[in-house]
């Protein structure tokens, strides 16, 4: 295990995961003073019936007045400054947030607003503008995927002035994230799969990219194993709630691991094909991961091969020549997004010229891949690539990840 | 795969580790919203060059430092009320513990002292009720350290303190200040992280989270222990060493079972032997009750012992002897590479017969004291 | 007498000169590229008007500033408290500074090595970044940009590694 000559690594955020974990959150709030939490989510949480199952655990700390579930699919302003207006005027303590990345990233703000008195929350976006404790958060996700619930990082946007805010610092992760298999339970193969292959790019690049050291390597190597067992078993059988549990700790292992070491290739043009093709990102982290190993390899080879003994076992590993133990991580993953296909009905896409919308229209035309490669030159992933990547770098990577064929590696640029 | 169980993990001590890390602490604190750090700390202990080094590391920034280099071993609640009313006088607002061991359990209670405002610190005790985070505490460790130091436990004045808001917000690891003066000291180090990271690693309430902090430990020390005992004065060695430590305390911290700890501990406030040295002696002993017990997942210690290769080689149902058996070789070659400056035994170590009852007294009152006994009684000689 | 001291913390002078000094070469260096290289030249197009973006040590400074002004790229000196900075870069002690700014550490190193702090707008912050490394390529022997880059780059004809190299030194050291 390589010690970098310098390293820094933290994920304070108390984990809380089982089955029946959400029974432990009015423990865990008394634990930390709090007596009457503000519950944060979306309509889409709500209507599955997720916040019932949350109420449902708080016993005598709900107040079913306390719920809010009108956060947007994408951050605003707006709702965060009434959210802290109800949590103030109803003078809330804590606050529970329940959903996915959105969610989180309300509450967050949220907090900031509520903590810091903050008439303005553009004072304190930035790098490390907050200073202490915010109020406590609790984070309870509802995909396995995002690991939001373990970011020190947050986005709001203000729709009226057409600014995106971007917060930063270690006060805004999570007091508690609490992981339980009912939350996940009822999401449907397809969301599962992509999902899922969001958590196992986390976890991946974590473990190549330039920042990775001790720390993010042992929780990437834990989140490998298990989201590459667990994910065709969810994908196959949603309900089966022992997979659904590991499929949680999984891609909060692979928060950890990423939010310390950072993503490079597969985020940085998997973000850009998002914006400009609206390709959801789950499925663009699919598509893109074989080729971010593959660009990377000429750098990162034996950091790769490690990845086989946590995704394949003992045996394969050991019937693996060491040369060859990179290329057979590239192609088991290759092969997971193709067992995925099959068991979706074909709907989980394996390359982009399979993405379509529901019209079944393409939805990334082969004619956008330059607009694509330019859109990734600026998107912050790309600092922590091992490799450098430019405009016809990034062009050459979307266009085989495009038509569904290997990276030629004879052609990567190299110093 | 086994599925998990219900748990639930925390560390929450930032680490930063390598070459110039002290030179990051003002910004750090400043992150913390900290500008006026009282150093707590030994120099009979760590030395002046480790307390100019520190001193040093806030060069440029215009911070005045606080600094009270007298923490001894007998260190009191009166100690504590002390420091407790220059803090508030003076207005410091976050705390370093350079060093180890009882330097740090001080700097820890001395915090919760600060941070409570308690009207008199004599009145601190484990029972105190600590429901929020603490002023900043960062730790720096030197070579000479039992792995607690990051942990949410402080033993001060024969008491257990135990909370989460007692473990350090930030862990600085420096090479400058990891090398150790001897063999001995490193050694002692490192036996004590492995023993506490091995022990957490295999109990029956191990889960993925803490695993990371005890698998990246276990692999350090089997990789650079031998290393740091040869050449003390290896940077890298000694910095891998010091973030087994480190990781060790964070893994420590939420593991039930720790019979290792109990008896390294033990000797320690009696006789301040190193905890590790204790630990290396019972470490097989300990592991190989584990074994036959059946409870703990032994084999579990085989992959960060001895890497992918040998791992995958090895059959599953031999795994658990295979890691015992690399693990004995590995403390052989350690004694062998020391020799008589590391005990094998509690004679060697020179535990008077007459101590020996009254250790035996203590480990009594433990709920696992008639084991802990016996582990006694088979490393006396 | 008090049993805890206070003691003021010491000054670096040869550290925060080398890297005043360092910073003040490279802030001209960076001015006068972008009359030199094509590309850099490309980059500050791209940027807005009046972009400005600062380089510099924590707590205390040392800093410099580099800013498009009527069109042409100028170094302004090392203060950043007056002017309003698009994209900062700071490097979290002079210790860490001389580090990179005596080539130890690349910057993409320093900063996988969370030793630089970028604060301001992605897209600026990585466009100011892809300056530093061309800049760097210009100023270095291939020896020491091989390190100080993540990927060197070989495609460049001898005409522009020379050339560039020659006009970027002249300019930075007459401060044209």
């Amino acid at each position: 295990m390589l010690l970098p000559d310098y390293y820094e690594f933290c994920c304070r955020v108390k984990i809380v995961a089982g089955h029946d974990a959400l029974e432990k959150i009015p423990e865990l709030l008394t634990e930390r003073g709090a007596k009457r939490p503000l519950i944060i989510t979306d309509k889409g949480v709500a209507s599955a019936g997720l916040i019932d199952i949350v109420s449902a655990a708080q016993k005598d700390r709900l107040f079913a007045d306390l719920i809010a579930d009108n956060v947007p699919p994408d951050s605003d302003l707006r709702v965060v400054n009434q959210l802290a207006k109800l949590y103030k005027e109803n003078d809330c303590d804590a606050i529970i947030a329940v959903g996915g990345g959105s969610v989180m990233d309300t509450a967050k703000g949220v907090n900031i607003v509520v903590s810091e008195n903050a008439e303005d929350l553009m004072a304190f976006s930035g790098v490390g503008a907050l200073k202490r404790p915010l109020k406590p958060l609790i984070a309870v996700p509802t995909t396995a995927g995002t690991g939001s619930e373990v970011t020190q990082v947050a986005v709001i946007k203000d729709h009226e002035k057409h600014l995106k805010m971007a917060f930063g610092s270690y006060f805004l992760l999570p007091d508690i994230s609490v992981l339980d298999s009912r939350m996940t339970m009822t999401m449907p193969p397809l969301i599962t799969a992509m999902t899922g292959m969001d958590a196992l790019s986390h976890a991946v690049e974590a473990y190549y990219c330039l920042q990775k050291n001790p720390l993010s390597d042992a929780h990437s190597l834990a989140a490998v194993r298990m989201i590459y067992h667990y994910l065709p078993i969810v994908a196959e059988n949603p309900s089966d709630r022992n997979a659904r549990l590991s499929m949680a700790v999984g891609a909060c292992l692979a928060g950890i691991a990423f939010s310390n070491s950072m993503v490079g290739l597969v985020h940085n043009l998997g973000h850009a094909t998002g914006s400009v093709c609206g390709v959801p990102h789950g499925i663009c982290m699919a598509i893109m991961l074989p080729y971010g190993l593959e660009y990377n390899m000429h750098k990162r080879e034996e950091a790769i091969a490690g990845l086989l003994l946590p995704m394949a076992g003992e045996a394969i590993y050991r019937e693996t020549p060491p040369a060859q133990r990179a290329d057979k991580v590239v192609s088991l993953i290759r092969q997971l997004n193709a067992d995925l296909n099959t068991i979706t009905g074909g709907r989980h896409a394996r390359f982009f010229k399979e993405v379509k919308d529901r019209e079944g229209k393409p939805l990334v035309p082969r004619e956008v891949l330059p607009q694509i490669a330019r859109a990734a030159l600026s998107d912050g992933a790309s600092i922590y690539n091992p490799e450098d990547t430019d405009y016809e770098d990034n062009l050459m990577v979307l266009e085989a990840a495009w038509e569904g064929i290997p990276l030629d590696r004879n052609k990567i640029k190299r110093g | 795969m086994n599925s998990v169980p219900v748990f639930a993990f925390t560390c929450p001590v930032k680490t930063n580790s390598g070459n110039k890390a002290l030179e990051h602490l003002p910004v750090e604190l400043a992150g913390l919203n900290a500008c006026r750090p009282l150093i707590i700390t030994s120099a009979k202990a760590v030395g002046r060059k480790a307390v100019r080094t520190l001193q040093n590391a806030f060069g440029d920034s215009g911070m005045t430092l606080g600094l009270f280099d007298g923490v001894t071993k007998t260190a009191d609640l009166g100690l504590i009320e002390h420091l407790k009313n220059i803090c508030l006088e003076k207005k410091y607002d976050a705390i370093i513990a350079l060093g180890g061991y009882d330097i740090v359990d001080a700097a820890k209670v001395l915090n919760l002292a600060v941070s409570l405002d308690t009207a008199d610190a004599h009145k601190l005790s484990p029972e105190t009720p600590v429901r929020r985070h603490l002023s900043p505490l960062v730790v720096v460790p030197t070579a000479a350290a039992s792995g607690l130091e990051t942990s949410k436990f402080a033993h001060f004045s024969r008491r257990i303190y135990s909370s989460e808001y007692l473990a350090p917000n930030l862990v600085v690891i420096d090479p400058r200040l990891t090398r150790a003066a001897d063999g001995k000291t490193i050694a002692a180090t490192g036996l004590a992280a492995l023993g506490r990271a091995a022990e957490s690693h295999i109990s029956a309430d191990a889960n993925p989270f803490r695993d990371a902090y005890s698998f990246a430990a276990i692999r350090f020390v089997k990789e650079n222990l031998p290393a740091a005992v040869i050449k003390p004065a290896d940077k890298k060695a000694s910095l891998a060493i010091l973030n087994a430590a480190s990781m060790s305390g964070c893994a420590a911290s939420d593991a039930n079972s720790a019979r290792l700890h109990k008896l390294g501990q033990v000797f320690y406030e009696m006789q301040h032997i190193p905890q590790g040295v204790i630990m290396g002696m019972c470490l097989p002993h300990v592991l190989g009750d584990y074994l036959q017990e059946g409870i703990n997942d032994l084999a579990s210690l085989l992959l960060p012992l001895v890497g992918e290769d040998e791992f995958s080689r090895t059959p599953a149902a031999k795994r658990a002897d295979a890691a015992l058996a690399v693990l004995g070789r590995f403390l052989a070659d350690l004694y062998g590479a020391l020799g008589k400056d590391l005990p094998r035994n509690l004679r060697e170590a020179g535990v008077p017969g007459y101590i020996m009852e009254d250790i035996l007294d203590v480990l009594d009152k433990d709920n696992e004291g008639p084991y802990l006994r016996t582990v006694v009684e088979r490393i006396a000689e | 007498m008090s049993i805890v001291k206070d003691i003021p913390s010491a000054k670096k002078p040869l550290k925060r000169a080398y890297v005043g000094i360092f910073l003040w070469f490279t802030g001209r260096a960076i001015q006068a590229a972008a009359k030199v290289d094509k590309e850099v030249k490309k980059e500050f197009d791209n940027l807005p008007d009046d972009f400005t973006f600062s380089l510099g040590c924590l707590p205390n400074g040392p800093w410099m500033v580099i800013g498009k002004r009527n069109g042409a790229v100028k170094y302004l000196g090392g203060n950043p408290s007056q002017h309003k900075v698009h994209v900062r870069l700071a490097i979290k002690s002079v210790d860490a500074a001389f580090l990179i700014l005596s080539f130890q550490e690349s910057t993409a190193l320093a900063t996988a090595r969370n030793r630089l702090i970028t604060d301001g707008e992605v897209p600026y912050a990585l466009a100011v970044i892809r300056i530093l490394d061309i800049v760097e390529v210009y100023l270095l022997p291939k020896i020491i940009a091989g390190l100080a880059v993540k990927r060197y780059p070989k495609q460049w004809s001898a005409g522009r590694k020379l050339g560039g190299r020659i006009g970027i030194y002249a300019r930075t050291i007459l401060g044209i």
